[in-house]
């Protein structure tokens, strides 16, 4: 489903991303962690075209996306891409201008052209499942972080993606909106959906990851699935950054 | 009068050396030394400069009018004029003089605002479309480019500028004698009475003569006694009190509430351009490739760097040469919308700018074209941060519009400069009218902008 291959990116004289392989297959929970500035979030950034990268392939579905594209194409393969991997924002990124409804709709009508009427039905049905169908008339800004995230994921979900990527979903949330949201992700990755989570949240990663790959210093020291890598980490920097996080 | 061509500096001109013949005919009059100065001043606002003391006497074509009269002291006449029609050598129908002006299709003909002209054609051509100008060389260029059908010249003017003008021909014998005379302060009695004297004893010794002569502008009506002496002014009993306030008020209101029309026209229609043309602008500065954005700030600098009047002037009277011909309502809208978008381009970029990168990135991860994603997630947002300031530039274009005057545009500005030339006596009424119709228009805009930017503030 996602095949990455030898992905290297520098921000001037810093590499963020030292050349990374990676593969996440269909059906997938994989959790990304490692201590700030390792390349997680720039890597996964790179997945839906939102970074450029210097050299390496990003494959999904079959189509590819390499560095020295030539721009039209770059950015139709990016639409490509984009259309079918959702993202979560660690600021949820909600348009501030629309309610939360529209917020849900906007791509389906505006990107996928779906009839508005369908487009309101699945939205409502998408609100239900991460228990805000009452709030579908409020305006994003009087939601709590935890409820905005939420919208969030609904509004990834309402394009019917394939994967979805998130940037560190509770990093801006306190302990109990945290919970709310990992609740909804542990729903969806229970569905089956791919997903893709950069994330601080151990607890989370040890219990709904089927994955987990461990970024440091631009490279990933460890893959494996999370009881072998939370029990018996083989790498130096994985028993460092986890006796941090305790 | 008019700069010298081989020196810029310097004036030439029969008032010119008019004015130094009376200097020195007063010093000998008079036993002390008497020099005469050039002020420069513009035309039709010479009378409120006399008034304010920063000039002397006015010497500069203008004609006795009982208005004029009762608000300045004037002296004998210096000059008979007579007024000619000039019209394109090759005007359809020209021959006939003046019934021309009268066929059937309606002639634009070009006056100097608030001059005897003007009063002549709307007395006894009333078809006619006046168009008003500030100076009276840009009103034969037009006659020449085909803006005008016509132009209607004091006899001197059309006289010296006959060379100039090629294109340009005499229609019909000169009318209307009238009567050139030099204004000062109602009170300065004995210097009016020591010009009186001067002015005779040139006629007398030859002198005037000689030097209209000089210019080519003698001509017979220079001695036709009926204009050599002033006319009686009928001080009819004046209406006092509240009847001369509604009289005042009738007279003025209505011409001037419908030019207020024309200011508020101009605005409106110019105005959504303007934003139109800056949201492109901004865009083209934020996202088009390196030239065009390159390109689209040199537009902004030039555009915000330059005078509006300067822009206007160029619209009008300098893009016909380049075969672009508009006429000056629409060069008018043109010019306040291309001035304007300037402003609004750098408006919107920053609002632009100040809509946080997630915006954008959260719609292009929905899938969304940057363009789409542009048009309904960041420029929404964009319109909310920049319409308190939006609307500051709109009021300000409000008032800009009265700029419009100096390409013949008849607004606000324009028809209370036309009323106080008629009636230099009236000027504060007038001005304080003028002032009271602008604010009445603004006021309400500026209530709007200051409630949005309650409202928006997060």
């Amino acid at each position: 489903m996602i095949r990455v291959r030898e992905l290297r990116k520098r921000h001037g004289a810093q590499e963020v991303l030292r050349g990374i392989t990676l593969d996440v297959h269909p059906g997938d929970v994989a959790a990304i962690i490692g201590p700030s500035g390792g390349g997680k979030s720039t890597f996964l950034r790179c997945l839906n075209g939102l970074e450029r990268f210097d050299s390496g392939t990003v494959e999904i579905h079959g189509t590819t996306l390499r560095a020295g594209l030539e721009r039209s194409l770059e950015a139709r393969l990016q639409r490509e891409i984009r259309s079918r991997v959702g993202m979560v924002f660690q600021q949820f990124h909600l348009f501030p201008h629309r309610s939360v409804l529209e917020n849900v709709t906007e791509a389906p009508i505006h990107v996928a052209r779906r009839p508005p009427e369908e487009a309101h039905t699945r939205a409502l049905e998408l609100l239900e499942r991460v228990g805000l169908s009452a709030k579908a008339h409020s305006r994003p800004g009087v939601l709590s972080g935890g409820e905005q995230q939420r919208v969030a994921i609904a509004r990834a979900l309402a394009m019917d993606p394939e994967v979805i990527l998130f940037d560190e979903p509770t990093s801006a949330l306190d302990p109990r909106m945290t919970g709310e949201v990992l609740s909804v992700l542990s729903d969806l990755a229970r569905d089956g959906l791919t997903l893709v989570v950069v994330t601080h949240a151990m607890a989370f990663a040890r219990l709904a990851a089927n994955r987990v790959h461990v970024f440091h210093e631009g490279r990933v020291v460890e893959s494996g699935p999370p009881e072998q890598v939370f029990t018996e980490p083989r790498s130096a920097a994985t028993r460092a950054f986890l006796e941090l996080t305790g | 009068m008019f700069p010298d061509p081989a020196d810029p500096e310097r004036r030439i001109g029969f008032e010119i050396d008019l004015a130094h013949a009376l200097a020195a005919e007063l010093s000998r009059a008079l036993g002390r030394e008497i020099e005469a100065r050039f002020a420069q001043g513009q035309w039709d606002k010479l009378p409120d400069l006399l008034k304010t003391g920063r000039i002397d006497l006015v010497l500069n074509g203008y004609e006795w009018t009982p208005e004029r009269a009762q608000d300045m002291a004037a002296t004998l006449p210096y000059y008979v004029y007579e007024l000619q029609l000039l019209a394109r050598a090759d005007a359809q129908g020209a021959d006939a003089g003046w019934a021309w002006l009268d066929a059937p299709e309606r002639k634009a003909v070009g006056v100097l605002g608030g001059s005897a002209a003007e009063r002549y054609l709307a007395e006894h051509h009333p078809d006619v479309e006046l168009v008003s100008y500030d100076g009276n060389t840009n009103s034969m260029g037009d006659v020449v480019k085909g803006r005008l059908d016509a132009t209607l010249q004091d006899l001197p003017i059309a006289l010296f500028f006959r060379d100039d003008f090629p294109e340009l021909e005499f229609v019909g014998p000169p009318v209307e004698p009238g009567r050139y005379v030099i204004f000062v302060r109602r009170e300065e009695r004995a210097l009016c009475a020591a010009l009186d004297r001067a002015i005779l004893a040139l006629r007398e010794r030859g002198e005037l003569r000689a030097i209209y002569e000089r210019y080519g502008l003698w001509t017979r009506a220079q001695e036709d006694p009926r204009y050599l002496s002033l006319p009686a002014v009928e001080t009819g009993p004046e209406p006092g009190g509240l009847g001369a306030v509604r009289a005042f008020l009738a007279r003025n209101v209505p011409t001037l509430v419908e030019s207020a029309g024309m200011t508020v026209l101009l605005a409106m229609l110019s105005f959504p351009l303007a934003i139109a043309l800056g949201i492109l602008v901004a865009l083209g500065r934020l996202y088009g490739p390196r030239p065009v954005s390159a390109a689209l700030a040199v537009y902004v600098e030039v555009l915000r760097g330059t005078p509006l009047m300067l822009q206007l002037f160029v619209i009008f009277y300098v893009l016909p040469s380049a075969g672009i011909r508009l006429d000056a309502f629409a060069a008018a809208i043109l010019g306040l919308a291309i001035n304007y978008s300037a402003y609004e381009a750098e408006i919107y970029r920053a609002g632009i700018v100040a809509v946080p990168v997630g915006q954008m990135e959260a719609a292009l991860s929905l899938g969304m074209s940057k363009a789409l994603a542009l048009r309904r997630v960041v420029l929404p947002q964009a319109v909310r941060i920049v319409l308190p300031a939006v609307t500051n530039d709109f009021i300000a274009l409000f008032k800009d519009t009265s700029v419009c005057s100096v390409i013949t545009v008849v607004e606000l500005t324009k028809r209370y400069n036309i009323a106080a030339m008629t009636r230099p006596a009236e000027v504060l009424p007038l001005a304080a009218l003028a002032a009271t119709l602008y604010l009445a228009m603004s006021y309400p805009l500026s209530i709007l902008s200051s409630r949005l930017e309650r409202r928006l503030r997060p």
